[in-house]
């Protein structure tokens, strides 16, 4: 899907943030200092940086200084949780500031947001016989345009984002259509129920014991 | 009202009133003396011209002439009339009998001597009258004079002593605004006064006030700051494997992953977890000695020794370094376990600081009559910038390796905590890529009871 650019000095952090966006299908490249961030840059072609803040030698804050645009959007990840870090992180052109511990779904949809603002390429998602293009909406299943409800839509959007990842029901609910919808958990088994008849995803939207459903798809 | 305003007026009336009760006493004396000289005179001119009447009186009898008024009253005419243009009248009486009566003066003030005339004449007597209005005259110009003379002296005097007393109590002005100056927050301002009177004194004494204050001010500033770096880092410190932890659980928990990634992912929460622990078991002993009294006993410094070498054996094999053991003293005082503690904790940096190959010495000597015990390693040493910090809790030399080894960055703090708790002093100094030297040097009262 994209390809992002962890530095972080931790590396169980980095580990655990990369395992994740390997899990949803995204490329990365890991950096534990700026010095490694710099060469990679120079080297690859990257979609997005994940920047720690505290990082040894030069820090995020005082990198994201030195290079003001560097044409690829940043998002913090830092322990630092003060107002003042924050604001300094949003004026130095930051895309978004997230703070540690946090919660793997809400980085990824973050990650999603960010990228999804910043990214023009189409977006795709293939399995087995069904390909999906997020951008335009449309899902083809051996070739055959398949006809899905906005709801439906918006529900698959969120597996393919989180995929290989197990969502809750009520989690599902909130990604999917937002804390303003009137309706309960039922209604996503309900949906769940459309788009593997749909799609054929019996097997590949799997009902996982006591959580609530897994997209899995190939890494 | 103000030291100066109080001051000039008290003086101004202290002196008006010495000097002028003086003056009035001296004044008062030259009119008593004055008056006396003219009694004086008064009695002597009357004995003159009662002596010269006599004289008269005898030579006219001595002529055969009897006596009579009609004589009497020449004769104290003639003295009359004569005396009379010297402001001076006569009158003589025959036994309270008025002979003869001098005119009348228009004066109130004068002196008068009355007398018999010498015998066989006494039963006359002269009065003597002088007038004494130029005295009195003489007196009320001397004090109006005198008023006049105060008039003019008193604003002068104020004037002086206006200009002398601003001139003495100025330096207490500039004390008072500096004072207030440095009151107000200004620790760093002095009281520029060179004086060497009192006021120069007190301005001195005010600057060592001033001085102590400000030592006191920044040593509580420095520590409010360590403080805050501490809270700061620990929430660093707690947030890192928290994040891990909980990332690291969810994942295990949600995601659709192979045994391998199932391997990483437990691997880390066990580290993490330890961490964790390690941090938690070292703050509570950093908490623990600063509210409890150590209890010090003798401990041979040969068991000391071995014991930190059988816990860092397995650390020091791996690291391929020789560890030396020099023990001069036999034995110093304290807590085992804290001076074990203590020298695990710096060992240990100094295996993280050493190269493989290289050695590390322990020794236990005394120097200026106090027990010290030393670790010395050759390796990477730190400059001076770290050498200030890095008793502070979480402060890191080199963050990267220092997690690697599972560091919670608290050991030299424990160190520096167990110094304290020992009353004992430590030094520790370092060159880069030369190595570290750490002392822990026990005061005599501690080995005092040695010997």
């Amino acid at each position: 899907m994209a390809t992002i650019l962890v530095v972080e000095d931790e590396k169980p952090i980095s580990d655990l943030i990369t395992m994740n966006l390997k899990l949803v299908g995204h490329q990365f490249f890991k950096a534990y200092d700026g010095e490694q961030m710099q060469q990679i840059l120079e080297q690859e072609k990257i979609d997005l940086i994940l920047l720690d803040v505290m990082l040894p030698v030069m820090d995020g804050f005082e990198w994201m200084r030195r290079h003001r645009h560097p044409g690829v959007p940043v998002i913090f990840i830092t322990a630092k949780d003060s107002l003042a870090d924050r604001i300094t992180g949003f004026e130095l052109g930051a895309d978004d500031y997230i703070i540690k511990p946090f919660e793997i779904l809400e980085l990824l949809a973050r990650i999603n947001v960010v990228l999804r603002r910043n990214v023009k390429e189409e977006e795709g998602f293939t399995a087995g016989d069904v390909d999906v293009r997020l951008a335009a909406r449309q899902i083809y299943k051996s070739g055959q345009l398949v006809e899905l409800t906005a709801r439906e839509f918006e529900l698959l959007e969120v597996l393919i984002q989180n995929r290989n990842i197990a969502l809750s029901r009520e989690k599902l609910l909130e990604l999917a259509w937002g804390y303003e919808f009137e309706g309960d958990t039922r209604t996503v088994d309900v949906h769940i129920r459309q788009l593997r008849k749909k799609l054929g995803w019996e097997e590949r939207i799997k009902t996982v014991y006591k959580l609530g459903y897994r997209l899995e798809a190939e890494r | 009202m103000r030291f100066w305003q109080k001051t000039l007026l008290l003086m101004l009336v202290l002196f008006v009133v010495v000097l002028d009760v003086s003056v009035i006493m001296i004044m008062n004396k030259s009119w008593r003396l004055n008056m006396g000289r003219e009694q004086q005179r008064a009695a002597s001119d009357q004995a003159l011209i009662a002596n010269n009447i006599y004289e008269n009186l005898n030579s006219i009898k001595s002529r055969g002439m009897q006596i009579n008024d009609t004589i009497l009253l020449d004769v104290a005419r003639s003295y009359g009339e004569y005396y009379r243009e010297r402001g001076i009248s006569l009158e003589l009486s025959s036994q309270d009998t008025p002979v003869y009566a001098g005119p009348a003066e228009p004066s109130a003030r004068y002196i008068s001597v009355t007398n018999e005339l010498p015998a066989p004449y006494g039963y006359l007597q002269l009065t003597y009258r002088r007038d004494i209005e130029a005295l009195y005259a003489g007196q009320d110009e001397l004090n109006r004079y005198f008023v006049y003379i105060n008039c003019i002296s008193i604003p002068v005097l104020a004037a002086l002593m206006y200009v002398l007393i601003r001139k003495l109590t100025k330096p207490l002005q500039s004390l008072a605004d500096s004072t207030k100056n440095i009151a107000e927050g200004n620790y760093g301002k002095r009281v520029q006064l060179q004086n060497r009177d009192e006021f120069g004194e007190l301005a001195r004494h005010f600057n060592r006030m001033a001085d102590a204050v400000e030592k006191q001010v920044t040593d509580l500033s420095a520590m409010a700051e360590e403080k805050q770096r501490m809270v700061d880092n620990l929430a660093h410190e707690l947030r890192t494997p928290l994040t891990s932890l909980q990332g690291f659980a969810q994942y295990l928990n949600a995601a659709h992953i192979d045994e391998e990634e199932r391997m990483t992912a437990s691997g880390y929460l066990w580290s993490e977890t330890l961490r964790l622990k390690n941090l938690v078991f070292k703050l509570l002993d950093l908490s623990i000695l600063s509210h409890q009294p150590v209890e010090r006993s003798r401990i041979p410094v040969v068991e000391l020794f071995e014991s930190v070498r059988r816990m860092e054996q397995a650390n020091l094999d791996a690291a391929g370094i020789e560890l030396i053991l020099e023990a001069d003293i036999s034995a110093v005082w304290g807590d085992r376990e804290l001076l074990e503690s203590f020298l695990v904790n710096c060992l240990e940096n100094s295996i993280h600081a050493s190269n493989p190959g290289s050695e590390i010495r322990l020794a236990a000597y005394e120097q200026d009559a106090a027990a010290v015990l030393e670790v010395t390693d050759y390796g990477r040493g730190m400059s001076a910038g770290h050498l200030e910090r890095v008793f502070e809790p979480f402060y890191r030399v080199d963050h990267a390796r220092s997690r690697e080894h599972g560091g919670a960055g608290l050991g030299l703090a424990l160190c520096r905590q167990i110094a304290e708790a020992h009353q004992a002093q430590l030094s520790l100094s370092s060159e880069e890529q030369k190595g570290t030297t750490i002392k822990l040097i026990l005061q005599l009262h501690n080995n005092g009871l040695l010997t």
